[in-house]
């Protein structure tokens, strides 16, 4: 009987287990991926080799990459954007780190209330949060992003906007700025140089400005793990938790097993009440099922699994709200030409961005040709000067939106990839019940029945639709200040790379799985700990620092509820990630 | 009359096949057709239909591919659009699709015969090569593009994914230009324009009620709406996908190496130069000189 089982090992589940092991609870975390053991030998850093949905090195998948993907039915025009492995999501991620804003929490009396999606806030404050955000900030560690040539370009074209730089955490009105990010910043050679001989740590420490962190970050050249520049929770909370009695008096470290997928949460009577009892799980080379119990299991398998796996163990659903009010950030993307290079291919991938409260955010987004490509193929709006898919919109972008194709495609890219500046809508999109997670009628995996992921692009809500519409339209201002010469609005078909809000918690228990404590209302001892536990799209800012915040919150309560503890947020001192200490102990273990 | 005539008409009708074929434009013995469909048919001639279909299914993922990116190629001269540099088809990208299509993403039998099947209904009047006159067989039942599906069908041979896309992508072409189901290569949809192939995309992103809901019907319940659903994601990622590997490494990528053998194609295109690889020389400071913020 273990005390904790965590479920998945991706942007969120690593922070229960190490705050959690930290504490002395014994912890056994599961994940249905990879873990990315020797990323020198394993990975490449080219787009197909690391990002093809079906077979890249960084796939939601087994660790065999010879084996089909995890299966999602996707009954409509869209991508689904997710990871597994040790690290999840997070070993794409950008590791911009923004805070949600405040009109998104219960109780908040700003001007601008009624500007939110008001019938799904968060059921407490924004000040609970903060002392969470802060224990994260201190732990990843997050800091002020530098700028590479697109940053430059992009705060020129933010100069026009008329909106004052933000210097604080917390976004209190329009404003523009520096991403806080999770990137350890360049130090040594890092940043200014490409001679590969000092690229290697410690002549060269943080961000290298490869521009590969979509495909995965291992720089500088031989750095320990737990100093490695972007601070993916393989990075990050997974070395701190398997190691968590290096550092931490009373800590126990995580047990850790990979390449293995629950497939079944258990319940039964725990004083009097239905509570979930421990969970079976399948080793994905062998097949073999295993099962152990705990006093307290955590979902974290992602926005999409967590209700698959929810739904697979036939798990009560009362409201049926397992699954629903599934937020993306209604992604749009705006793509500046320029005349001369802005780097679109170098550094971290987003490292500037502008945020609107009751609107959403934008944010400068570097990529190399393949996904260059992909996104400007990508649309709702048919095929530019070809047909509209009964869209085609007009407004201060360069002709109607859709996907560029042919002859179009190619002459952009001809003008070079590095010539492109790309802004990306992060969209404060609504809860609404009928975008969601259900089980497929496709044929099931060896896990069980597969999901269907299901986002009505035409049926959002008005104030999603003006909400984007709003952004894209200052996106294009930006672009033009900042000197493009053609500016081009794709009206992107879901592209889901921020996942929420489908197992969320909620004020009320009429629309909502998960209580304030982020434990299930229908099962006791079962919290969910990732995005879907989130109440709502966050305002449109990128999700995982709140996510983690609220993991570290979960994690308390759990600690206090079933484990008799006291918090420790308000009264202790967060260990950084790159604590020496956690540098040592993993390389006793070879890790 | 087979049990599945019924549906096959009113699909062919729906799809406004029905009269073009059935009319002067192509002769078609539809009727005939769909009556020819079901027997078993000797594996010699399966030995002849499978490499026919193979070929047919190239070239469709030929002429798509160039769609998103053209080149130097046949295809891309017969859309329209010929260029002077190289495109998908230098990069390969008809393999990278077969290959991804094919092997990674699943696709019951229970949902690729019924639609294969009821898109050879609309396919009988595509004449297809089969090399096989001097053997002294009887090829009449399978020398339409439908007259071999319903060969393969009929004698249990599972479909991959990529050949039940491209009977579907051929039979768009018919129903934006019926005059494609005859001329040179093999397959109608790269008999298209540029112009005309967007309109073939057109029908299938729109989720176009007559086809997909042709092809919904014939399906068992409870896949029933997963055909309109795959539809719309079919049509969005047939571009993306020949887009996406056409610029990317994929082509040259020594799996043994992990790394590129020469420059790929798209990378000539879009000058894109990845450097070492681990780190460049682009910070250019902090922004106001601001290295942290308050709370
Ligand atoms: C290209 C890209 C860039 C992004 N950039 C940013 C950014 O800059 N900032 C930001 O905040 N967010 C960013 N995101 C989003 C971010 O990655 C996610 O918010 C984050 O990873 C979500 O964490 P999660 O724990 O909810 O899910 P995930 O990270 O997806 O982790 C879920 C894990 O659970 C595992 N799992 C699932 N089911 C099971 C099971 N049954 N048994 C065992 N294991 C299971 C999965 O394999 C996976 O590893 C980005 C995403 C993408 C795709
Ligand atoms: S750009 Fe920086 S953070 Fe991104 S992968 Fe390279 S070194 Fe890591």
């Amino acid at each position: 009987m273990r005390d904790v089982i965590v479920i998945g090992a991706g942007g969120c589940g690593p922070v229960v287990a190490k705050e959690l092991a930290a504490h002395g609870l014994d912890v056994l975390l599961l994940e249905g991926g990879p873990r990315h053991a020797n990323p020198r030998q394993e990975w490449s850093l080219l787009e197909n080799d690391a990002s093809h949905l079906l077979n890249g090195y960084l796939r939601a998948g087994p660790q065999d990459r010879s084996k089909p993907a995890w299966y999602r039915e996707l009954p409509q025009n869209s991508f689904l954007w997710q990871v597994a492995g040790v690290g999840g999501t997070t070993q794409h991620y950008f590791g911009n780190c923004p805070r949600a804003y405040p009109g998104v929490f219960s109780g908040y009396a700003g001007a601008d209330r009624g500007n939110y999606d008001v019938g799904h806030l968060f059921p407490f404050g924004y000040s609970d949060l903060v002392p969470y955000y802060e224990w994260v900030e201190a732990t990843l560690p997050v800091s002020t992003a530098p700028m590479g040539t697109k940053e430059t370009v992009y705060f020129r074209g933010c100069e026009t906007l008329g909106i004052p730089v933000q210097t604080t955490k917390t976004t209190k009105g329009p404003s523009y700025r520096p991403q806080e990010n999770a990137i350890l910043p360049p130090g040594g050679h890092a940043g200014l140089t490409t001679d590969r001989s000092k690229l290697v740590f410690p002549l060269s420490t943080g961000c290298t400005f490869c521009g590969h962190c979509i495909q995965g970050c291992m720089q500088p050249i031989s750095v320990p793990r737990n100093l490695t520049a972007r601070r993916s929770t393989d990075n990050s909370y997974v070395p701190m938790g398997l190691t968590a009695n290096a550092w931490s008096p009373q800590g126990k470290a995580v047990t850790l097993v990979t390449d293995s997928m629950v497939t079944k949460i258990h319940t039964g009577l725990v004083d009097g009440r239905l509570s979930a009892t421990g969970v079976t799980w399948r080793d994905n080379g062998t097949g073999e099922q295993h099962r152990e119990d705990a006093r307290v299991v955590v979902l974290a398998g992602g926005a999409v699994e967590s209700p698959r796996l929810w739904l697979n163990s036939g798990l009560p659903n009362p409201n049926d709200w397992v699954g629903r009010g599934f937020t993306d950030h209604y992604l749009d993307l705006v793509c500046g030409v320029f005349d001369d290079e802005v780097g679109n291919s170098k550094g971290p991938h987003s490292s500037a961005r502008c945020d609107f409260p009751g609107y959403g955010a934008l944010q400068n987004v570097g990529i190399g040709p393949a996904i260059q490509a992909l996104a400007m193929t990508s649309s709702d709006s048919g095929i530019r000067g070809q047909y509209t898919n009964g869209r085609g919109l007009t407004g201060n972008w360069d002709g109607a939106t859709g996907r560029l194709a042919a002859t179009e495609l190619k002459d952009v890219l001809l003008h070079g990839v590095d010539r492109i500046l790309n802004v990306v809508t992060l969209t404060d999109d609504d809860v609404r019940p009928d975008n969601r997670i259900t089980l497929s009628a496709m044929p099931a995996d060896e896990n069980g029945p597969v999901p269907k992921v299901r986002m009505d692009q035409r049926g959002r809500s008005t104030r999603s639709v003006r909400n984007r519409e709003f952004l894209a339209r200052k996106a294009v201002d930006l672009l033009r200040g900042a000197g493009a010469k053609k500016v081009y609005r794709m009206d992107l078909a879901p592209l889901m790379m921020h996942v929420h809000s489908t197992m969320r918690m909620g004020v009320s228990e009429t629309n909502s799985v998960l209580d304030a404590n982020a434990e299930s209302r229908a099962v006791k001892r079962l919290f969910v700990a990732d995005n879907s536990a989130l109440p709502n799209s966050i305002g449109g800012p990128n999700p995982t620092l709140t996510s983690q915040a609220l993991a570290t919150r979960t994690a308390e309560k759990i600690f206090r509820n079933y484990f008799g503890g006291d918090p420790w947020v308000t009264t202790g001192a967060p260990v950084v990630s790159t604590d020496q200490r956690i540098t040592r102990r993993m390389a006793e273990l070879g890790l | 009359m087979t049990e599945a005539e019924p549906n096959r008409r009113a699909f062919l009708t729906r799809m406004g096949l029905f009269g073009v074929l059935a009319g002067a434009a192509v002769a078609v013995p539809v009727a005939a057709h769909a009556g020819s469909s079901g027997g078993t048919v000797p594996s010699l001639v399966l030995d002849l239909v499978r490499p026919a279909l193979n070929t047919v299914s190239r070239q469709t993922y030929n002429a798509l591919t160039v769609f998103a990116v053209p080149g130097q190629d046949e295809y891309s001269t017969r859309q329209g659009t010929p260029r002077s540099e190289p495109g998908a088809i230098e990069a390969r990208a008809t393999d990278f699709m077969l290959h991804a299509l094919d092997n990674f993403v699943p696709f019951p039998d229970e949902l690729a015969r019924p639609i294969a099947g009821t898109l050879a209904a609309g396919l009988g009047g595509v004449p297809i090569t089969l090399s096989g006159g001097l053997l002294g067989l009887d090829l009449s039942a399978v020398d339409s593009l439908g007259g071999a599906v319903d060969a393969l069908l009929a004698n249990d041979e599972v479909l991959p994914l990529s050949m039940v896309v491209a009977l579907l992508l051929n039979s768009l072409a018919l129903r934006v230009n019926p005059l494609s189901a005859t001329g040179v290569l093999q397959s109608p949809f790269a008999r298209l324009t540029y112009a005309e192939k967007a309109k073939a995309f057109s029908l299938l992103e729109g989720g176009d009620s007559t086809l997909v809901g042709a092809a919904d019907s014939d399906v068992p319940e409870p896949l029933r709406e997963t055909v309109s659903g795959l539809s719309g994601y079919v049509g969005g990622s047939l571009l993306t996908f020949s887009a996406f590997s056409t610029y990317s490494e994929w082509a040259v990528f020594s799996t043994g190496t992990r790394s590129v053998t020469g420059v790929p194609v798209g990378w000539r295109i879009s000058d894109h130069d990845p450097g070492v690889l681990d780190g460049w020389d682009d910070l250019r400071g902090y922004y106001q000189n601001r290295k942290a913020v308050a709370a």
